[in-house]
C-alpha cells in the first residue's frame, strides 16, 4: 500500500457520497467515498492509501484524461520480473510504488531518472489515517 | 417509554460477569440486542421477561415491572416471548395452541390468516416444518396483544428462505399491532432487515448503540468492504505477493507488494478491505 500524505482542502457532499479534496505538496489530489467515518474536515491532516497495482504510469502525458489525480513523479527504481515491473517513484519526500506489466514498461521505455505522471483514479484513493 | 436500568451478576465462561445496562426504549421501536455468545443478551432479556431477577429498575410507559421492593410476575407484563425453539404445546392443535393464551377466536383465526396458516389451525405442532412452527409461535405471542413482544433469536434455526418469510411476518405483525419488539440476534442480515436500531452487548455493558448501518458496517478507514479473515499463506508470483486469507467458509486471495508482504506473519488476523467502488457483485 502507497502512503501519501496530503491535507483536506474540500469536502462536498450528497447524500451518502462525498468527494473530497486534497493537497499533497502543491499538487492536488482527489477521492470518493461513500458515507465519511473517518472524521475529517477541511485542514485535517491524513495519510492516503493506493494499492501499488491501482497506479498507471503515464510519460509525455498530454490531453484531457479523467485520472483525478496526476503527481508529478521521478523514477528511482526498477525492479523488472518476468512478466511485471515494480516501478519505484519518488514523489517529494516519498516513495511510491507502481506495479504494470513488463511490456508496458518496456513499450514505455520507463528508466532511471525518467519524469512520469502517477495516475490513480479517484475510487481507488482511500484515507488510510487521520493525523491527530 | 421503557426505562431500564438492570445489573446482575453472571456466571460467564472465564468467571463472574456483570451484567449492567442502562437503555431507553420508545413506544413501537424495533430494538436489536446483539453481542457474542456470554454477552448477556439472552439474560437481559429474561430480566425484561420476568424470567430471571435483577437488581434495578425496569419501568414500562408508567407501570412499575421491577424496583427495589417489587418485581412484577411474568404473566401481568403484557409481553409477548417468542423463542428459538418455539415452546408450542405439543398435544394442542395449531389454534388451540393460540386459545389457550387468551380465548379470542376472532384475533386468532385472523393472526393465523395474516401468517397463511388457516388451512393448518387443526394440525398438530409436530406435523409442521420449523417455519411454520415458529409461525405458530409467533402468532400465539399476539395473542394477549402484547404492548412488549420479546425474541430470542426466533430465525436461527431456520433456512434462508424460511426466515424471510418469517422477518416479513414479523415486521408485518410488528407494524400491525404497534408492539414495542425486542430482538435477540447475532445475525446481521436480520437486524438490517428489522431493527431501526441495534445495542451491542460486550461482557454485559452497552459496548455500541445506534442505527443497524452504524454499528454493524466494518469499515478500515474510509474503506467501506472490510472482513475479518485468517492469514494462511503468503505466495510470491514474479515481483508480486498472493495473501492467501481463510474467511468464514471461503478463501480469498489479495496482491500484495514486496513491501507490505514483509510486515505479514502467516497466521495472524487480518483485515481484508476495499474501497466500496471496487468489488462487483453477480447472480449466484
Amino acid at each position: 500500500m502507497n502512503h501519501i500524505k496530503a491535507v483536506v482542502t474540500k469536502i462536498e457532499t450528497i447524500d451518502y457520497l462525498s468527494v473530497v479534496s486534497f493537497e499533497a505538496d502543491n499538487q492536488p489530489l482527489r477521492m470518493m467515498a461513500l458515507g465519511l467515518n473517518v472524521p475529517i474536515e477541511v485542514g485535517s491532516k491524513v495519510t492516503l492509501g493506493a494499492k501499488a497495482t491501482n497506479i498507471a504510469l503515464a510519460k509525455n502525458l498530454s490531453g484531457m484524461i479523467s485520472m483525478s489525480n496526476q503527481l508529478n513523479c521521478v523514477v528511482e527504481k526498477l525492479n523488472k520480473g518476468s512478466l511485471l515491473c515494480s516501478v519505484k517513484l519518488s514523489f517529494n519526500d516519498s516513495i511510491l510504488e507502481s506495479i504494470t506489466t513488463l511490456a508496458s514498461a518496456l513499450e514505455m521505455d520507463i528508466e532511471v531518472g525518467d519524469k512520469i505522471v502517477a495516475l490513480i483514479k479517484a475510487s481507488e484513493l482511500s484515507v488510510l489515517e487521520l493525523e491527530s | 417509554m421503557i426505562d431500564v436500568n438492570v445489573t446482575k451478576t453472571l456466571q460467564g465462561s472465564i468467571g463472574e460477569m456483570e451484567l449492567d445496562v442502562a437503555l431507553s426504549i420508545k413506544e413501537h421501536e424495533f430494538v436489536a440486542i446483539a453481542g457474542q455468545s456470554g454477552s448477556g443478551k439472552t439474560t437481559l432479556l429474561r430480566v425484561l421477561a420476568g424470567l430471571e431477577n435483577a437488581n434495578g429498575t425496569i419501568k414500562v410507559s408508567n407501570e412499575i415491572w421491577l424496583d427495589a421492593t417489587n418485581s412484577l410476575a411474568t404473566q401481568k407484563r403484557g409481553i409477548g416471548f417468542v423463542f428459538q425453539d418455539y415452546a408450542l404445546f405439543a398435544n394442542m392443535s395449531v389454534e388451540e395452541n393460540l386459545l389457550y393464551v387468551q380465548k379470542d377466536r376472532q384475533l386468532a383465526s385472523h393472526l393465523l390468516e395474516l401468517t397463511g396458516l388457516g388451512e393448518l389451525r387443526k394440525r398438530l405442532p409436530n406435523t409442521l416444518s420449523g417455519g411454520q412452527k415458529q409461525r405458530v409461535s409467533l402468532c400465539r405471542a399476539f395473542m394477549k396483544r402484547p404492548k412488549l413482544l420479546l425474541m430470542d433469536e426466533p430465525l436461527s434455526a431456520l433456512d434462508p428462505s424460511m426466515r424471510s418469510k418469517l422477518q416479513h411476518d414479523i415486521l408485518a405483525l410488528h407494524k400491525e399491532f404497534g408492539t414495542t419488539t425486542i430482538m435477540v440476534s447475532h445475525d446481521p442480515s436480520e437486524i438490517y432487515r428489522l431493527a431501526s436500531r441495534v445495542v451491542m452487548l460486550n461482557q454485559g455493558k452497552i459496548v455500541q448503540d445506534g442505527s443497524p448501518k452504524d454499528v454493524l458496517l466494518k469499515t478500515q478507514g474510509s474503506q467501506k468492504f472490510s472482513l475479518t479473515g485468517e492469514l494462511l499463506e503468503i505466495i510470491k508470483a514474479d515481483i508480486i505477493n498472493i495473501a492467501i486469507v481463510a474467511i468464514g467458509q471461503q478463501i480469498v486471495e489479495i496482491v500484495l507488494d514486496e513491501e507490505e508482504a514483509s510486515t505479514f506473519v502467516e497466521g495472524e488476523m487480518v483485515h481484508v478491505s476495499t474501497k466500496a467502488f471496487a468489488p462487483s457483485l453477480s447472480h449466484l
